[in-house]
Protein backbone atom coordinates (compact mmCIF):
# COMPACT_ATOMS: atom_id res chain seq x y z
CA UNK A 1 0.00 0.00 0.00
CA UNK A 2 0.97 3.44 -0.55
CA UNK A 3 -0.68 6.26 0.28
CA UNK A 4 1.69 8.53 -1.72
CA UNK A 5 -0.62 8.38 -4.79
CA UNK A 6 -3.70 9.83 -3.54
CA UNK A 7 -5.65 6.71 -4.21
CA UNK A 8 -8.25 5.62 -2.15
CA UNK A 9 -6.92 2.94 0.50
CA UNK A 10 -9.45 0.25 1.47
CA UNK A 11 -9.72 0.29 5.69
CA UNK A 12 -9.62 -3.45 5.65
CA UNK A 13 -5.78 -3.38 3.90
CA UNK A 14 -4.75 -1.28 6.84
CA UNK A 15 -2.72 -2.62 9.79
CA UNK A 16 -4.00 -0.10 12.78
CA UNK A 17 -2.02 0.51 16.11
CA UNK A 18 -3.07 2.29 18.87
CA UNK A 19 -4.76 5.14 19.22
CA UNK A 20 -2.73 8.46 18.90
CA UNK A 21 -5.52 10.81 19.66
CA UNK A 22 -9.37 11.41 19.98
CA UNK A 23 -10.79 14.51 19.12
CA UNK A 24 -14.21 15.73 18.56
CA UNK A 25 -15.01 14.80 15.43
CA UNK A 26 -12.82 10.96 15.15
CA UNK A 27 -9.89 9.52 16.46
CA UNK A 28 -6.28 9.37 14.97
CA UNK A 29 -4.98 5.64 14.96
CA UNK A 30 -0.90 4.54 14.33
CA UNK A 31 -0.75 2.95 10.66
CA UNK A 32 2.24 -0.18 11.01
CA UNK A 33 4.42 -0.23 8.30
CA UNK A 34 6.48 2.12 6.46
CA UNK A 35 5.71 6.04 5.50
CA UNK A 36 4.64 6.86 9.61
CA UNK A 37 1.05 6.85 8.68
CA UNK A 38 -1.82 8.05 11.09
CA UNK A 39 -5.39 6.87 10.36
CA UNK A 40 -7.78 9.76 11.02
CA UNK A 41 -11.14 7.51 11.81
CA UNK A 42 -14.46 10.03 11.08
CA UNK A 43 -16.85 9.77 14.25
CA UNK A 44 -19.93 9.81 11.60
CA UNK A 45 -18.66 9.12 8.08
CA UNK A 46 -21.87 9.85 6.28
CA UNK A 47 -21.52 13.60 7.18
CA UNK A 48 -18.24 13.55 5.94
CA UNK A 49 -18.12 15.28 2.09
CA UNK A 50 -16.09 13.06 0.57
CA UNK A 51 -15.24 15.11 -2.59
CA UNK A 52 -14.19 18.09 -0.87
CA UNK A 53 -11.56 15.39 0.95
CA UNK A 54 -10.82 14.22 -2.50
CA UNK A 55 -10.09 18.08 -3.30
CA UNK A 56 -7.33 18.02 -0.65
CA UNK A 57 -6.05 14.92 -1.75
CA UNK A 58 -5.75 16.22 -5.28
CA UNK A 59 -4.42 19.82 -4.28
CA UNK A 60 -1.53 18.14 -2.93
CA UNK A 61 -0.76 15.66 -6.06
CA UNK A 62 -0.98 18.99 -8.39
CA UNK A 63 2.08 20.27 -6.80
CA UNK A 64 4.97 19.11 -7.86
CA UNK A 65 8.47 18.25 -6.04
CA UNK A 66 9.41 20.84 -3.85
CA UNK A 67 6.22 22.22 -2.97
CA UNK A 68 4.85 18.94 -2.25
CA UNK A 69 7.47 18.55 -0.19
CA UNK A 70 7.19 21.71 1.72
CA UNK A 71 3.50 21.26 2.38
CA UNK A 72 4.55 17.70 3.75
CA UNK A 73 6.80 19.06 5.82
CA UNK A 74 4.35 21.90 7.59
CA UNK A 75 1.11 20.44 7.33
CA UNK A 76 -0.43 16.78 8.17
CA UNK A 77 -2.04 17.05 4.93
CA UNK A 78 -4.51 14.20 4.19
CA UNK A 79 -2.65 12.24 1.64
CA UNK A 80 -5.24 9.76 0.08
CA UNK A 81 -8.86 8.80 1.46
CA UNK A 82 -9.85 5.84 3.27
CA UNK A 83 -13.12 3.79 2.50
CA UNK A 84 -14.77 1.19 3.52
CA UNK A 85 -17.98 -0.73 1.39
CA UNK A 86 -17.88 2.60 -0.63
CA UNK A 87 -17.88 4.98 2.15
CA UNK A 88 -15.46 7.11 3.28
CA UNK A 89 -13.72 6.98 6.85
CA UNK A 90 -11.45 8.70 7.01
CA UNK A 91 -8.02 9.54 5.70
CA UNK A 92 -3.79 8.91 6.09
CA UNK A 93 -1.60 11.66 6.67
CA UNK A 94 2.00 11.48 8.14
CA UNK A 95 3.25 11.84 11.63
CA UNK A 96 4.39 14.96 13.10
CA UNK A 97 7.86 15.26 12.62
CA UNK A 98 9.76 13.85 16.35
CA UNK A 99 11.51 17.00 16.43
CA UNK A 100 7.90 18.62 17.68
CA UNK A 101 7.47 15.95 20.50
CA UNK A 102 8.38 15.96 23.61
CA UNK A 103 8.61 13.54 26.56
CA UNK A 104 6.49 14.14 29.76
CA UNK A 105 7.57 13.35 32.97
CA UNK A 106 6.44 9.37 32.75
CA UNK A 107 8.25 9.16 29.28
CA UNK A 108 5.05 9.41 27.21
CA UNK A 109 5.71 11.09 23.58
CA UNK A 110 3.41 14.27 23.40
CA UNK A 111 3.22 16.73 21.18
CA UNK A 112 4.67 20.53 21.29
CA UNK A 113 2.02 22.46 20.68
CA UNK A 114 1.56 26.09 20.42
CA UNK A 115 0.24 26.06 23.80
CA UNK A 116 3.53 25.68 25.40
CA UNK A 117 4.51 29.31 23.93
CA UNK A 118 1.67 30.56 25.12
CA UNK A 119 2.18 31.05 28.46
CA UNK A 120 5.16 30.96 31.17
CA UNK A 121 6.66 27.60 31.35
CA UNK A 122 5.25 25.66 34.62
CA UNK A 123 6.98 22.49 36.45
CA UNK A 124 4.49 19.98 34.62
CA UNK A 125 6.04 20.61 30.95
CA UNK A 126 9.64 21.63 32.05
CA UNK A 127 10.89 19.29 29.58
CA UNK A 128 9.36 21.50 26.33
CA UNK A 129 12.85 23.57 25.33
CA UNK A 130 12.02 26.85 25.45
CA UNK A 131 12.70 29.04 22.56
CA UNK A 132 15.50 32.18 23.12
CA UNK A 133 13.64 35.24 21.58
CA UNK A 134 15.17 35.14 18.52
CA UNK A 135 14.29 31.70 17.94
CA UNK A 136 10.52 32.89 19.13
CA UNK A 137 10.40 35.30 16.66
CA UNK A 138 11.26 33.00 13.84
CA UNK A 139 9.01 30.91 15.13
CA UNK A 140 6.05 33.85 14.08
CA UNK A 141 7.78 34.10 10.72
CA UNK A 142 6.91 30.52 10.21
CA UNK A 143 3.81 30.77 10.82
CA UNK A 144 3.15 34.27 8.93
CA UNK A 145 5.27 32.08 5.74
CA UNK A 146 2.78 29.09 6.64
CA UNK A 147 -0.08 30.70 6.04
CA UNK A 148 0.75 32.79 3.40
CA UNK A 149 1.63 29.74 0.88
CA UNK A 150 -2.28 28.23 2.10
CA UNK A 151 -4.15 31.67 1.38
CA UNK A 152 -1.60 31.88 -2.28
CA UNK A 153 -2.69 28.12 -2.98
CA UNK A 154 -6.59 29.69 -2.64
CA UNK A 155 -7.23 27.98 1.00
CA UNK A 156 -8.52 28.84 4.06
CA UNK A 157 -7.30 26.93 7.09
CA UNK A 158 -9.97 27.91 9.14
CA UNK A 159 -9.50 26.80 12.69
CA UNK A 160 -6.71 27.87 14.80
CA UNK A 161 -5.82 26.98 17.76
CA UNK A 162 -2.52 26.48 20.54
CA UNK A 163 -3.39 22.73 19.74
CA UNK A 164 -3.26 22.56 16.07
CA UNK A 165 -0.25 24.46 15.57
CA UNK A 166 2.86 22.48 16.46
CA UNK A 167 6.48 24.02 16.94
CA UNK A 168 9.84 23.01 17.22
CA UNK A 169 13.37 24.90 17.70
CA UNK A 170 15.37 21.97 16.93
CA UNK A 171 17.33 21.86 14.33
CA UNK A 172 15.51 24.87 13.73
CA UNK A 173 12.77 27.18 14.28
CA UNK A 174 9.87 25.04 12.07
CA UNK A 175 6.16 24.86 12.64
CA UNK A 176 3.75 22.22 11.26
CA UNK A 177 0.15 22.67 10.81
CA UNK A 178 -2.48 19.80 12.14
CA UNK A 179 -6.29 19.26 11.66
CA UNK A 180 -5.46 19.72 7.70
CA UNK A 181 -8.71 17.94 6.71
CA UNK A 182 -10.46 21.73 8.36
CA UNK A 183 -8.49 23.52 5.22
CA UNK A 184 -11.33 24.43 2.60
CA UNK A 185 -11.06 25.91 -0.48
CA UNK A 186 -11.46 30.02 -0.17
CA UNK A 187 -15.19 30.06 -0.48
CA UNK A 188 -16.31 26.50 -0.16
CA UNK A 189 -17.23 24.44 2.62
CA UNK A 190 -15.06 22.25 4.70
CA UNK A 191 -15.17 18.45 4.52
CA UNK A 192 -16.67 18.81 8.12
CA UNK A 193 -18.46 21.75 9.62
CA UNK A 194 -16.36 22.84 12.47
CA UNK A 195 -16.51 24.99 15.37
CA UNK A 196 -13.82 27.19 16.39
CA UNK A 197 -11.92 26.76 19.05
CA UNK A 198 -12.82 29.05 21.82
CA UNK A 199 -10.67 32.10 22.64
CA UNK A 200 -9.10 31.54 18.61
CA UNK A 201 -12.49 32.86 16.83
CA UNK A 202 -13.45 36.55 15.12
CA UNK A 203 -14.89 38.52 16.84
CA UNK A 204 -16.04 40.43 14.01
CA UNK A 205 -16.80 37.28 11.74
CA UNK A 206 -20.50 36.31 10.43
CA UNK A 207 -21.54 33.15 12.76
CA UNK A 208 -20.20 30.08 11.12
CA UNK A 209 -18.35 31.87 8.58
CA UNK A 210 -15.20 31.09 7.80
CA UNK A 211 -12.79 33.56 5.12
CA UNK A 212 -9.40 34.67 4.02
CA UNK A 213 -10.00 37.38 6.81
CA UNK A 214 -10.52 35.54 9.70
CA UNK A 215 -7.99 33.43 9.08
CA UNK A 216 -5.29 36.71 9.17
CA UNK A 217 -7.00 38.11 12.29
CA UNK A 218 -6.38 34.20 13.85
CA UNK A 219 -2.88 34.91 12.36
CA UNK A 220 -2.50 38.07 14.37
CA UNK A 221 -3.63 36.27 17.43
CA UNK A 222 -0.67 33.47 16.67
CA UNK A 223 1.98 36.64 16.30
CA UNK A 224 0.58 38.74 19.70
CA UNK A 225 0.42 35.57 21.79
CA UNK A 226 3.34 34.17 20.74
CA UNK A 227 5.31 37.20 20.94
CA UNK A 228 3.80 38.56 24.32
CA UNK A 229 3.47 34.39 25.53
CA UNK A 230 -0.08 35.04 26.11
CA UNK A 231 -2.29 32.82 26.03
CA UNK A 232 -5.49 35.45 25.75
CA UNK A 233 -4.34 38.64 23.65
CA UNK A 234 -6.32 39.63 21.44
CA UNK A 235 -5.95 42.40 18.54
CA UNK A 236 -7.93 45.81 20.50
CA UNK A 237 -5.94 45.51 23.84
CA UNK A 238 -2.43 46.50 25.22
CA UNK A 239 0.82 43.99 23.75
CA UNK A 240 2.99 43.27 26.23
CA UNK A 241 5.80 41.75 23.98
CA UNK A 242 8.86 39.92 25.56
CA UNK A 243 11.71 41.21 26.07
CA UNK A 244 13.96 40.95 23.10
CA UNK A 245 11.74 39.56 20.31
CA UNK A 246 11.70 42.48 18.44
CA UNK A 247 13.74 45.60 17.60
CA UNK A 248 12.01 49.36 17.87
CA UNK A 249 11.77 49.16 13.92
CA UNK A 250 9.71 45.96 13.98
CA UNK A 251 8.03 46.40 17.23
CA UNK A 252 6.36 49.78 15.66
CA UNK A 253 5.35 48.13 12.72
CA UNK A 254 4.07 44.75 14.29
CA UNK A 255 1.79 47.29 17.15
CA UNK A 256 0.67 49.05 14.19
CA UNK A 257 -0.64 45.91 12.45
CA UNK A 258 -2.18 44.33 15.88
CA UNK A 259 -4.15 47.76 16.21
CA UNK A 260 -5.13 47.38 12.53
CA UNK A 261 -6.52 43.62 13.78
CA UNK A 262 -8.94 45.07 15.87
CA UNK A 263 -10.88 46.80 13.09
CA UNK A 264 -13.75 45.75 11.02
CA UNK A 265 -13.95 42.43 8.69
CA UNK A 266 -12.23 42.93 5.30
CA UNK A 267 -9.77 44.84 6.63
CA UNK A 268 -7.25 42.98 8.48
CA UNK A 269 -3.32 42.90 7.49
CA UNK A 270 -2.54 40.36 5.04
CA UNK A 271 0.06 38.19 5.42
CA UNK A 272 2.47 40.30 3.33
CA UNK A 273 1.88 43.26 5.66
CA UNK A 274 2.77 40.78 8.07
CA UNK A 275 5.88 39.43 6.63
CA UNK A 276 7.00 42.87 5.69
CA UNK A 277 6.04 44.31 9.32
CA UNK A 278 8.76 41.45 10.84
CA UNK A 279 11.61 41.94 8.29
CA UNK A 280 12.03 45.14 9.53
CA UNK A 281 12.30 47.01 6.88
CA UNK A 282 12.49 50.88 6.80
CA UNK A 283 9.51 52.28 5.33
CA UNK A 284 9.41 54.96 2.81
CA UNK A 285 6.51 57.49 3.18
CA UNK A 286 4.45 57.61 -0.27
CA UNK A 287 2.70 60.79 -0.79
CA UNK A 288 -0.47 60.39 -2.89
CA UNK A 289 -0.23 62.13 -6.29
CA UNK A 290 -2.05 65.64 -5.57
CA UNK A 291 -4.69 66.12 -8.75
CA UNK A 292 -4.15 68.93 -11.10
CA UNK A 293 -5.93 71.70 -10.47
CA UNK A 294 -8.85 72.30 -12.49
CA UNK A 295 -8.70 75.07 -15.21
CA UNK A 296 -10.40 78.05 -14.06
CA UNK A 297 -14.26 77.76 -16.30
CA UNK A 298 -15.19 81.06 -18.16
CA UNK A 299 -18.90 81.21 -17.91
CA UNK A 300 -19.18 83.47 -20.64
CA UNK A 301 -17.60 82.08 -23.08
CA UNK A 302 -20.02 78.75 -22.10
CA UNK A 303 -23.33 79.63 -21.12
CA UNK A 304 -24.23 82.07 -23.77
CA UNK A 305 -27.55 82.35 -25.61
CA UNK A 306 -27.15 79.89 -28.41
CA UNK A 307 -27.67 79.74 -32.06
CA UNK A 308 -28.44 77.34 -33.58
CA UNK A 309 -29.43 78.26 -37.09
CA UNK A 310 -31.16 76.22 -40.03
CA UNK A 311 -29.38 73.42 -41.97
CA UNK A 312 -30.43 73.28 -45.73
CA UNK A 313 -31.28 69.52 -46.68
CA UNK A 314 -31.61 69.96 -49.94
CA UNK A 315 -28.69 71.38 -52.68
CA UNK B 1 -9.82 35.01 33.39
CA UNK B 2 -13.05 32.40 34.07
CA UNK B 3 -12.65 30.00 36.30
CA UNK B 4 -14.05 26.61 36.69
CA UNK B 5 -13.47 25.03 40.44
CA UNK B 6 -13.32 21.33 40.77
CA UNK B 7 -13.63 19.71 44.20
CA UNK B 8 -13.14 15.96 45.00
CA UNK B 9 -15.06 15.04 48.14
CA UNK B 10 -13.63 11.67 49.08
CA UNK B 11 -14.62 9.12 52.50
CA UNK B 12 -11.43 7.96 53.68
CA UNK B 13 -13.56 6.36 56.38
CA UNK B 14 -12.21 2.86 57.75
CA UNK B 15 -14.20 0.54 54.88
CA UNK B 16 -11.93 2.11 52.06
CA UNK B 17 -8.85 0.76 54.00
CA UNK B 18 -6.88 -0.86 51.71
CA UNK B 19 -7.48 -1.51 47.44
CA UNK B 20 -9.77 1.26 47.66
CA UNK B 21 -8.00 3.77 48.93
CA UNK B 22 -4.82 3.12 47.15
CA UNK B 23 -6.48 3.51 43.88
CA UNK B 24 -7.73 6.24 44.34
CA UNK B 25 -4.54 7.51 45.62
CA UNK B 26 -2.68 5.54 42.69
CA UNK B 27 -5.32 7.68 40.29
CA UNK B 28 -4.31 11.40 41.85
CA UNK B 29 -1.07 11.47 39.80
CA UNK B 30 -2.79 10.10 36.56
CA UNK B 31 -5.27 13.04 37.10
CA UNK B 32 -2.73 15.50 37.64
CA UNK B 33 -0.25 14.64 35.00
CA UNK B 34 -3.47 14.55 32.64
CA UNK B 35 -4.26 18.35 33.60
CA UNK B 36 -0.53 20.07 34.63
CA UNK B 37 0.43 19.08 30.73
CA UNK B 38 -2.41 20.58 29.37
CA UNK B 39 -1.66 24.45 29.80
CA UNK B 40 -4.88 25.63 28.50
CA UNK B 41 -7.18 22.75 30.37
CA UNK B 42 -4.81 24.14 33.74
CA UNK B 43 -5.14 28.02 33.04
CA UNK B 44 -9.01 27.59 33.52
CA UNK B 45 -9.63 24.96 36.04
CA UNK B 46 -8.77 24.60 39.61
CA UNK B 47 -8.42 21.62 41.66
CA UNK B 48 -9.37 20.80 45.64
CA UNK B 49 -9.15 17.59 47.25
CA UNK B 50 -11.27 17.46 50.62
CA UNK B 51 -11.35 13.33 52.44
CA UNK B 52 -13.94 13.17 55.24
CA UNK B 53 -14.40 10.33 57.48
CA UNK B 54 -15.30 11.35 61.54
CA UNK B 55 -14.11 14.90 60.44
CA UNK B 56 -13.32 16.29 57.24
CA UNK B 57 -10.10 17.80 56.03
CA UNK B 58 -9.07 19.64 53.10
CA UNK B 59 -5.90 17.91 51.82
CA UNK B 60 -5.33 19.97 48.72
CA UNK B 61 -6.78 23.74 48.93
CA UNK B 62 -7.58 24.78 45.53
CA UNK B 63 -4.37 25.13 43.22
CA UNK B 64 -3.79 25.24 39.91
CA UNK B 65 -2.34 21.39 39.17
CA UNK B 66 0.28 22.78 37.24
CA UNK B 67 1.22 24.74 39.94
CA UNK B 68 1.96 21.55 42.66
CA UNK B 69 4.13 18.48 42.55
CA UNK B 70 3.01 16.66 45.05
CA UNK B 71 -0.74 16.37 47.19
CA UNK B 72 -1.37 14.67 50.48
CA UNK B 73 -2.85 11.30 50.28
CA UNK B 74 -6.04 9.97 51.67
CA UNK B 75 -5.78 7.98 54.61
CA UNK B 76 -8.77 5.43 55.93
CA UNK B 77 -10.06 5.04 59.29
CA UNK B 78 -13.04 6.46 61.47
CA UNK B 79 -16.81 6.78 60.45
CA UNK B 80 -18.76 8.21 57.46
CA UNK B 81 -19.87 11.89 58.53
CA UNK B 82 -21.69 13.38 55.41
CA UNK B 83 -22.23 16.45 57.58
CA UNK B 84 -18.41 17.40 58.25
CA UNK B 85 -17.91 16.53 54.42
CA UNK B 86 -20.84 18.86 53.33
CA UNK B 87 -19.61 21.73 55.97
CA UNK B 88 -16.30 21.75 54.62
CA UNK B 89 -17.14 21.95 50.85
CA UNK B 90 -19.29 24.80 51.48
CA UNK B 91 -16.92 26.64 53.68
CA UNK B 92 -13.70 26.09 51.18
CA UNK B 93 -16.25 27.17 48.34
CA UNK B 94 -16.76 30.77 49.93
CA UNK B 95 -13.48 31.66 50.86
CA UNK B 96 -12.01 30.38 47.13
CA UNK B 97 -14.68 31.73 45.15
CA UNK B 98 -13.65 35.35 47.06
CA UNK B 99 -10.20 34.53 46.89
CA UNK B 100 -10.50 33.67 43.17
CA UNK B 101 -12.46 37.06 42.26
CA UNK B 102 -9.78 39.00 44.82
CA UNK B 103 -7.14 37.98 41.97
CA UNK B 104 -9.49 39.08 39.29
CA UNK B 105 -10.91 35.98 38.13
CA UNK B 106 -14.56 35.53 37.18
CA UNK B 107 -15.94 31.91 38.79
CA UNK B 108 -18.33 29.52 37.31
CA UNK B 109 -20.52 27.72 39.41
CA UNK B 110 -18.16 25.16 40.93
CA UNK B 111 -18.09 21.30 40.33
CA UNK B 112 -18.36 18.59 43.01
CA UNK B 113 -17.28 14.92 42.66
CA UNK B 114 -18.25 13.04 45.31
CA UNK B 115 -17.76 9.35 46.60
CA UNK B 116 -18.50 7.15 49.05
CA UNK B 117 -18.55 3.68 50.29
CA UNK B 118 -21.02 3.85 52.60
CA UNK B 119 -24.01 5.47 54.16
CA UNK B 120 -23.73 8.63 56.40
CA UNK B 121 -23.22 7.25 59.86
CA UNK B 122 -23.82 10.89 61.31
CA UNK B 123 -27.52 12.28 61.43
CA UNK B 124 -27.58 15.37 61.00
CA UNK B 125 -26.24 15.30 57.57
CA UNK B 126 -29.27 16.54 55.50
CA UNK B 127 -29.50 19.71 57.50
CA UNK B 128 -25.41 20.45 56.24
CA UNK B 129 -26.39 19.47 52.64
CA UNK B 130 -29.72 21.78 52.94
CA UNK B 131 -27.34 24.95 53.88
CA UNK B 132 -24.87 23.89 50.88
CA UNK B 133 -27.90 23.44 48.60
CA UNK B 134 -29.15 26.78 49.70
CA UNK B 135 -25.51 28.66 49.88
CA UNK B 136 -24.92 31.29 47.28
CA UNK B 137 -22.20 29.33 45.08
CA UNK B 138 -24.09 25.65 45.96
CA UNK B 139 -21.94 23.30 43.65
CA UNK B 140 -22.71 20.72 40.96
CA UNK B 141 -22.41 17.84 42.53
CA UNK B 142 -21.95 14.25 40.73
CA UNK B 143 -21.98 11.56 43.16
CA UNK B 144 -20.73 8.07 43.05
CA UNK B 145 -21.82 5.39 44.74
CA UNK B 146 -19.08 2.26 45.84
CA UNK B 147 -19.75 -1.06 48.18
CA UNK B 148 -22.02 -0.18 50.86
CA UNK B 149 -23.44 3.11 49.70
CA UNK B 150 -26.93 3.33 49.03
CA UNK B 151 -28.43 3.94 45.90
CA UNK B 152 -31.33 6.39 47.33
CA UNK B 153 -28.73 8.51 49.26
CA UNK B 154 -26.22 8.57 46.54
CA UNK B 155 -29.05 10.19 44.44
CA UNK B 156 -30.20 12.55 46.97
CA UNK B 157 -26.68 13.58 47.42
CA UNK B 158 -26.30 14.14 43.37
CA UNK B 159 -28.40 17.23 41.71
CA UNK B 160 -26.58 16.45 38.65
CA UNK B 161 -25.89 12.95 37.87
CA UNK B 162 -25.10 9.92 40.01
CA UNK B 163 -23.69 6.43 40.13
CA UNK B 164 -23.52 3.67 41.45
CA UNK B 165 -20.94 0.70 40.94
CA UNK B 166 -22.28 -2.54 39.48
CA UNK B 167 -22.51 -5.74 41.46
CA UNK B 168 -20.19 -7.96 41.42
CA UNK B 169 -18.72 -7.25 37.90
CA UNK B 170 -16.06 -4.98 39.25
CA UNK B 171 -13.79 -4.30 42.05
CA UNK B 172 -14.09 -1.41 43.92
CA UNK B 173 -10.40 -1.00 43.12
CA UNK B 174 -11.46 -0.92 39.51
CA UNK B 175 -14.75 0.73 39.95
CA UNK B 176 -12.40 3.73 41.57
CA UNK B 177 -10.10 4.35 38.69
CA UNK B 178 -13.05 4.46 36.46
CA UNK B 179 -14.26 7.21 38.61
CA UNK B 180 -10.76 8.94 38.81
CA UNK B 181 -11.01 9.09 34.80
CA UNK B 182 -14.09 10.34 34.44
CA UNK B 183 -13.53 13.04 36.65
CA UNK B 184 -10.43 13.63 34.49
CA UNK B 185 -12.47 14.07 31.54
CA UNK B 186 -14.98 15.93 33.22
CA UNK B 187 -11.99 18.56 33.83
CA UNK B 188 -10.66 18.18 30.31
CA UNK B 189 -13.30 17.94 28.09
CA UNK B 190 -14.97 20.95 30.19
CA UNK B 191 -12.61 23.26 30.43
CA UNK B 192 -12.22 22.79 26.17
CA UNK B 193 -15.30 24.61 25.93
CA UNK B 194 -14.51 27.35 28.22
CA UNK B 195 -13.53 30.81 26.64
CA UNK B 196 -11.50 32.80 28.38
CA UNK B 197 -13.56 35.60 28.58
CA UNK B 198 -16.47 33.68 29.22
CA UNK B 199 -17.73 34.06 25.73
CA UNK B 200 -21.06 31.62 26.06
CA UNK B 201 -20.43 30.25 28.99
CA UNK B 202 -19.53 26.45 28.66
CA UNK B 203 -20.71 22.93 28.96
CA UNK B 204 -20.14 21.13 31.88
CA UNK B 205 -19.23 17.76 30.44
CA UNK B 206 -20.10 14.77 32.49
CA UNK B 207 -19.99 11.29 31.40
CA UNK B 208 -23.96 9.51 30.43
CA UNK B 209 -22.10 6.43 31.71
CA UNK B 210 -19.13 5.32 33.86
CA UNK B 211 -18.45 1.71 33.50
CA UNK B 212 -18.18 -0.54 36.33
CA UNK B 213 -21.28 1.74 37.25
CA UNK B 214 -24.80 1.94 36.82
CA UNK B 215 -26.45 5.42 36.46
CA UNK B 216 -29.09 6.35 38.65
CA UNK B 217 -32.02 8.31 37.79
CA UNK B 218 -32.38 11.65 39.20
CA UNK B 219 -36.26 11.87 38.96
CA UNK B 220 -36.09 14.28 41.96
CA UNK B 221 -35.34 16.90 39.64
Amino acid sequence: MTADDGADVALGSLRLGGRMGDGGQGEVFDVEGPGRLLYKSYREPHKVAADRLAHLVDLRQQLTGADRDRLDREAAWPLCRVVDGGRVTGFLMRRAPDAMTWRDARGDARLTELSYLLRAPKAAWRAVPQPSPSERFALVLAVVELFDRMHSLGLVVGDVSQANVLWTVHPGPAVHLLDCDGVRLAGRPPVLTQADTPDWHDPMALPGAVTVDSDRYKVALVIGRVLAQDAYAAPGRPLTLLAGVLDDRREAAVRALWQQAAGPRGGRPHLGQWRAALAGRRTIKLMAAQPAPRPEVDRTKLDGPRRRGRISLRD
Amino acid sequence: MQILPFYLLCDESGSMTGEPIDAINGALPDLHHEISTNPTVADKTRFCLIGFSDTATVLQPLVDLSDIDEVPGLAAGGLTSYGEAFRTLRNSIEADVAALKTQGHEVYRPVAFFLSDGIPTDHAWEQAYKELSASRYCPKIIAFGIGEAEESVIAQVANFRAFMQQDSSVSPAQALREFASSLTRSIVRSAATMAADGGNGFTLAVDDTVPGFSTVSLDKL
